[in-house]
């Protein structure tokens, strides 16, 4: 199942270079029908995962594949290496309340990116391959439970990714793309050392060889007393927890390693947008969760605040830079870094509220703001400019446009009964309730105000009022004697057409119901996450 | 589940139906849908109403609670707390009943009114859909039994005055002020949510009534400094959502909205909603949040008292009316008297719907003119309206006779009250800035109904540019607004706006409240919503949990008294019991024994000052009314003139005290300048440094490879070039000549003897 649901991409990107590169429509229609597949699949998971066992780690004594599920188990790669043992990586793939809520945000979101990519001209046949190896890579890393495997997609992941804005960018792509790469691959080869370094200092209970299984790296018993990372060498495992927190803190992107993100939203085409920001950037969060908190727990809980310092950093300098933004795109863009502060302020309250607050609000941020920056492709695409001083009053002459960007923008900015609101409540209720970011959890709420501000401002900005002298459109008297806007060299449909509400109306759809009634992605979190908590604890490891 | 809960969940969702049905099908449907709106809202009302009747009339009880609640979200077994759920559900108690009957009543007057006043604009249908999701959020707020869904309600309530500021969006001003109304109120619910969390982190509930119980218990964890935090936090909402100094900016601004939705939200219910709130956590504020409230309300009343004499837009000298009712309403909170208070709400509900409604019938028959200085002589042309704004100016003056005059002297004797008991000094400032806010009320009404409605019409003088401005800024949503401006197209509205404006005036008459036209302690409502013993009583918390754990948390305050019971004698069980066997025969004499000796005495120095407050007010009126004629009857006083020889006076009022310029400089400027600043460091310097390092790299790898060419490859071509010089130099000596070689063999042995011997010798 796990299988299927990672590697169809791939089949229909190897279907697709079967197809000749003339026929466009094909190429479309094949990812389309692997993105929709790979949505079934997702429900399929979503049916059948029983919210009950919690997964996170196996626990002493517990079964070596914990209470993960949908496990598919085989060893990939065994080479003896004489005097270092054996080199055991296995395909282990499994799900638990963390990943299955991420496995289902990416078929979704990756099914709407293909929508999305309708208007690509430029290459279709390399842009789909590419897509569809980006979205194996992506599922792939939310469903591996063994550290190389999850490496490996990690890796991969940039690839595709570094050629889609690389090619398919705005004006300064280049640029944009090497920071990109650059700078996450700089995350990764710390990632590499410490994935090393783990393989060293833990051993399978069941086989007793060395092991890459995150699932038995996550039991502190299993860590050899003296070995590198062991439970002795403190200092060796805070330098560990450090540079692979760095690892992932690129991908959130947590301040100060976050300007990468707004040269590559820019840049990049609306769809790679709506990827970056619906799904790559939970891989930071989701690898911290996964992997860095439940393996140094310890070291988790004496940098809990420094943590939550960070996310209040986000937060409010977020906020802070989107209010100054003149380029819609950018606005979206710090916004993002402004709500993934959220998260890591919910990571860091170590409790149950923030953290379940967390991982929700990387599900909501991941449909929010793809709609966001679907939006920004909606106007971009008619009047090729997204300064936002360049409209106003397009409501009057754009409804349905202004109505789901209305609906969007209050999204974004926590309306109660829009499903973000629910995730920024409890990450500050679990926050406050942590006496260790109490006081930073007070600072925080001032993102609520300034948030709901460069909102509000673009908001007027470009729907309310009337027609601005250097407008980007004009307005013509119709044929019914009304007002008619009009942009250049655009021929279709003025308001939002069938595929753009195709893909918006879903999206909507999911945040008003997930913000009236949260529990049916909440109920298959809790139980995870209050092992993962749990594990955390410091009764806990005082224990081990 | 109680079917009075099961009726008024209906309630709470007709409005929400017809918000959805009517934002997506009003064009399909005929005239917009507009008889929906009405339709449900009628039958809202009807439900209401049966509620109200079933738990106040029939059967009243002082104890009245029904609750249901059910698990919204379940955060399933949490490490260190347990099973952890968060509640949504539902409370009636006497204050919900009345406030669901009062939300309904105004909003469906006002759907009717509406009707007629909104007529002809082009998104119409999308008004009422509006309106409906209006009211279902207020409803929300009125019905929540717990902290979170008040909060959710809360920040509905705010996106629907969002959008109904906002309604005519293509007026710059409308869109200006709806971001200011969100934002300011968003300043507010910050802190409202930082009080939320404070509660919710000792005790892991929302729920009031569980959080009651814990404090009353003395389960509070923190220290009592955090217990009033929390308090004053809580109140920071209100502060944002009642419009209450300093976060008071919006409301007016927010008179850009159709007339009909500033009755509504703007005067009857919404902004009302942050005094409801602070009545409903009432028994959780400690005496130092209950003094800062009082300051508070005190200084918003004066505030926009002051500010309201020199307004002339008529919408604006309501606003700040309100602003300064609103003021009142808090101070009575503040200082305990917390029934007047809630009274007031009521009393001051219809009385200023009434008011603004009747201020939309003039701009509506004027044609969109707002400025009172252009008025005049409308008297004589609609009737109807000038009698009906009479009547609910004079409750709002407080003159006898009316509803105004019963809440608000109860308020202002409770105030007296207070000073006495908190041992006057500085606390004789709340009421006396009450008492001189009530005269400023008189006048400025005095002032409003004879610029509007007396003297001769004014229109003519109106300077030709600003009308062609004013005509302007209003065409967009009035297609029928073209009509020649004169008073001879002024005509009395039709029924469907008249009828709201009877109504309206009828409840603010004193019979319907109480039957003593002095006294509103004698009439139902002061009796029936009684002050609530305090959970946090400052004297002895142990007395509070004595109490609460013999009677129900409601019941443990409504307690008789006689001039002799001291206070401290209820807190035995005995004592509560017998207070609750004679509470139903009890009340009519006034005055009540509470647990908190603290609430006792201000209760009973309230009761005390009642006659003192009626001679001050009806003096302060008077001398309102009286200053009102002398100005603008008699023009003894030329209020120009005046306004010459107090000019900075004049101008700290007529500029609303400078508040707008002191934010705009402060708080927006300085955000901004942050917003900018910290931009520029993040491009420049944060970026700057990723840039930065890219460079230092690409310079290390530049270095690196002339490190290569150079010094690596140069010792790979130095070896090369010393094997070849050596080489050149050594052929040299391969010469195949027989001489050479032998000279060099004999130069070798010399060499030799000489090395050896030497080595000898030494």
């Amino acid at each position: 199942m796990l299988s299927l649901i990672v590697f169809l991409p791939i089949i229909a990107g190897l279907v697709i270079l079967a197809v000749p590169s003339s026929q466009k429509q094909i190429i479309r229609i094949v990812s389309l029908l692997a993105a929709l597949a790979q949505g079934v699949l997702a429900v399929l998971i979503w049916k059948g995962y029983n919210p009950a066992l919690p997964g996170i780690t196996a626990g002493p004594g517990g079964s070596p594949l914990g209470s993960f599920q949908f496990v598919e188990k085989v060893p990939w790669i065994s080479l003896h290496l004489g005097g270092f043992g054996s080199l055991n990586i296995e395909y282990f793939l499994g799900v638990d309340g963390i990943s299955v809520t991420m496995v289902i945000l990416t078929a979704l979101v990756s099914a709407i990116g293909v929508l999305s990519s309708w208007t690509i001209q430029k290459q279709v046949k390399g842009y789909f391959i590419l897509y569809n190896l980006l979205a194996s890579a992506m599922m792939g890393c939310f469903v591996a439970l063994d550290f190389f495997l999850f490496y490996v997609f990690w890796e991969i992941m940039l690839l595709p990714m570094y050629f889609l804005i690389g090619i398919w960018g705005g004006p300064n792509r280049e640029y944009a793309a090497i920071k990109f790469f650059l700078y996450t691959l700089f995350g990764s080869v710390f990632m590499l050392l410490v994935m090393i370094a783990l393989y060293f200092s833990v051993l399978d209970p069941v086989t007793g060889n060395h092991t890459f299984s995150l699932v038995a790296m996550a039991t502190q018993s299993n860590y050899i007393k003296d070995a590198i990372l062991g439970p002795d060498n403190v200092m060796w495992r805070y330098v560990a927890f450090i540079v692979l927190f760095i690892g992932f803190a690129i991908k959130v992107p947590m301040f100060p390693f976050h300007t990468w993100l707004p040269d590559a939203h820019v840049e990049a085409p609306t769809p790679i947008s709506v990827i970056l920001a619906g799904v790559l950037l939970k891989l930071g969060t989701y690898g911290m969760i996964r992997i860095n908190f439940p393996l140094f727990p310890e070291v988790f809980h004496a940098s809990m605040y420094v943590i939550g310092i960070f996310g209040a950093i986000n937060i409010i300098y977020g906020a802070l830079c989107a209010l100054a933004q003149q380029d819609l795109k950018k606005m979206v863009a710090y916004s993002s870094i402004s709500h993934m502060g959220y998260v890591l302020l919910g990571l860091s309250a170590g409790n149950s509220e923030g953290m379940v607050g967390a991982l929700y609000q990387m599900f909501n941020h991941g449909t929010i703001t793809a709609m966001l920056f679907l939006l920004v492709g909606v106007i971009y695409d008619r009047a090729h400019t997204r300064q936002i001083d360049k409209f106003g009053g397009l409501a009057s002459y754009m409804p349905v446009y202004a109505a789901v960007v209305t609906v969007a923008w209050f999204a974004s900015l926590g309306l109660p009964g829009l499903s973000g609101f629910i995730s920024e409540a409890l990450v500050f209720v679990g926050a406050f309730s942590s006496p260790t970011t109490r006081y930073i959890a007070m600072v925080s709420v001032l993102g609520i105000v300034f948030g709901a501000a460069y909102l509000l401002w673009s908001l007027q900005r470009m729907f309310l009022g009337t027609r601005k002298a250097d407008a980007a459109y004009d307005l013509q008297i119709g044929t019914d004697g009304h007002e008619h806007i009009h942009f250049h060299d655009w021929k279709g449909k003025i308001d939002l057409d069938g595929r753009e509400l195709a893909m918006l109306v879903p999206l909507l759809l999911i945040t008003l119901f997930l913000g009236i009634y949260p529990m049916p992605v909440l109920g298959m979190l809790t139980s995870s996450i209050n092992k993962l908590v749990q594990v955390l604890s410091p009764v806990v490891m005082s224990q081990m | 589940m109680h079917s009075l809960i099961q009726l008024s969940i209906v309630v709470l969702l007709l409005p929400l139906l017809s918000f959805v049905i009517l934002i997506f099908f009003n064009r399909r449907l005929p005239r917009r849908g507009d008889f929906i709106g009405l339709g449900i809202l009628g039958t809202a009302f009807g439900i209401s109403a049966y509620i109200f009747w079933s738990v106040i009339v029939q059967a009243y009880d002082p104890a009245f609670r029904i609750a249901w609640d059910f698990t919204w979200i379940d955060l399933g077994n949490v490490p260190g707390v347990g099973p952890l759920q968060i509640k949504m559900g539902v409370v009636i108690d006497n204050l919900t009943a009345i406030m669901l009957a009062m939300v309904t009543l105004i909003s469906l007057l006002v759907h009717l009114y509406s009707t007629g006043y909104m007529a002809g604009d082009k998104n119409y249908g999308r008004y009422f859909a509006f309106l409906g999701i209006f009211t279902f959020s207020m409803l929300g707020i009125v019905l929540s039994d717990n902290l979170f869904s008040i909060y959710i309600f809360w920040e509905l309530v705010g996106l629907s005055s969002y959008l109904l500021i906002g309604f005519f969006f293509e007026k710059d001003s409308a869109a200006d002020a709806q971001k200011k109304a969100f934002l300011a109120n968003r300043v507010g619910d910050i802190g409202m949510w930082l009080g939320i969390l404070i509660l919710y982190s000792q005790f892991h509930t929302f729920s009031f009534e569980q959080i009651y119980a814990n404090l009353a218990a003395g389960n509070f964890g923190l220290s009592n400094a955090w217990l009033t935090a929390a308090g004053i936090l809580l109140f920071m909402g209100c502060v944002g959502k009642s419009a209450q100094f300093p976060l008071h900016v919006w409301l007016p601004d927010a008179m850009e909205g159709p007339t009909p939705v500033s009755a509504l939200i703007h005067a009857a219910t919404m902004v009302a909603a942050g005094v409801y709130f602070v009545a409903r956590i009432f028994i959780m504020l400690t005496p130092d949040a209950l003094h800062v409230i009082a300051f508070i309300g005190a200084c918003t009343a004066f505030m926009a008292a002051t500010i309201a004499i020199t307004q002339n837009d008529i919408k604006r000298v309501l606003a700040y009316s309100t602003v300064s009712q609103l003021g009142y309403m808090v101070l009575g909170l503040g200082v305990g008297a917390y029934s007047a208070a809630l009274f007031h709400l009521v009393t001051h509900a219809f009385f200023k719907a009434c008011l603004f409604l009747g201020s939309g019938a003039i701009i509506h028959a004027m044609h969109h003119e707002q400025d009172m200085r252009w008025m005049g002589g409308l008297r004589k042309h609609m009737p109807w309206t000038f009698a009906t704004f009479t009547l609910a100016t004079l409750a709002l003056a407080g003159l006898p006779l009316t509803s105004g005059f019963l809440s608000k002297d109860a308020i202002l004797a409770g105030a007296i009250g207070f000073a006495k008991v908190e041992g006057g000094g500085i606390y004789y400032l709340i009421p006396v800035l009450g008492f001189f806010s009530a005269m400023l009320t008189a006048f400025y009404m005095g002032r409003q109904i004879w610029l509007v409605f007396f003297g001769d019409s004014r229109t003519h003088l109106k300077p030709a540019d600003t009308s062609h401005q004013a005509h302007h800024a209003h065409d967009t949503h009035a297609t029928h607004a073209d009509a020649h401006h004169s008073t001879h197209a002024v005509h009395e509205v039709s029924w469907n706006m008249r009828a709201p404006l009877v109504i309206l005036a009828a409840l603010s008459i004193y019979a319907v409240y109480s039957p003593d036209p002095l006294d509103g302690a004698k009439g139902w409502f002061m009796k029936m919503i009684p002050t609530p013993a305090t959970v946090v009583g400052a004297a002895n918390p142990q007395k509070g949990a004595l109490l609460t754990s013999n009677a129900p948390l409601h019941l443990a305050s409504v307690v008789p008294s006689s001039e002799t019971a001291a206070p401290a004698l209820a807190a035995t069980p005995v004592a509560a019991e017998h207070a609750v066997a004679t509470a139903e025969h009890g009340e009519a004499k006034g005055g009540h024994i509470y647990s908190d000796p603290r609430q006792a005495e201000i209760v009973h120095a309230g009761h005390a000052a009642h006659f003192t407050a009626i001679y001050i007010s009806s003096i302060m009126v008077a001398l309102g009314i009286i200053m009102a004629f002398v100005v603008y009857v008699f023009k003894i006083i030329d209020p120009e003139k005046t306004a010459r020889l107090i000019r900075p006076l004049y101008l700290f009022s007529l500029n609303k005290w400078y508040w707008d310029e002191i934010y705009d400089a402060t708080v927006i400027k300085g955000s901004m300048a942050l917003a900018k600043m910290l931009s520029w460091f993040d491009a420049k310097v944060v970026d700057g440094m990723v840039n930065g390092v890219a460079l230092l790299v690409k310079k290390f790898a530049f270095l690196n490879d002339s490190f290569d060419k150079h010094v690596v490859d140069g010792m790979v071509n130095f070896t090369a070039f010393t094997v070849n010089t050596t080489g050149a130099v050594l052929r040299k000596l391969q010469t195949g000549k027989v001489q050479t070689y032998v000279v060099m063999l004999l130069l070798a042995v010399f060499g030799y003897f000489i090395f050896y011997f030497t080595r000898l010798i030494y």
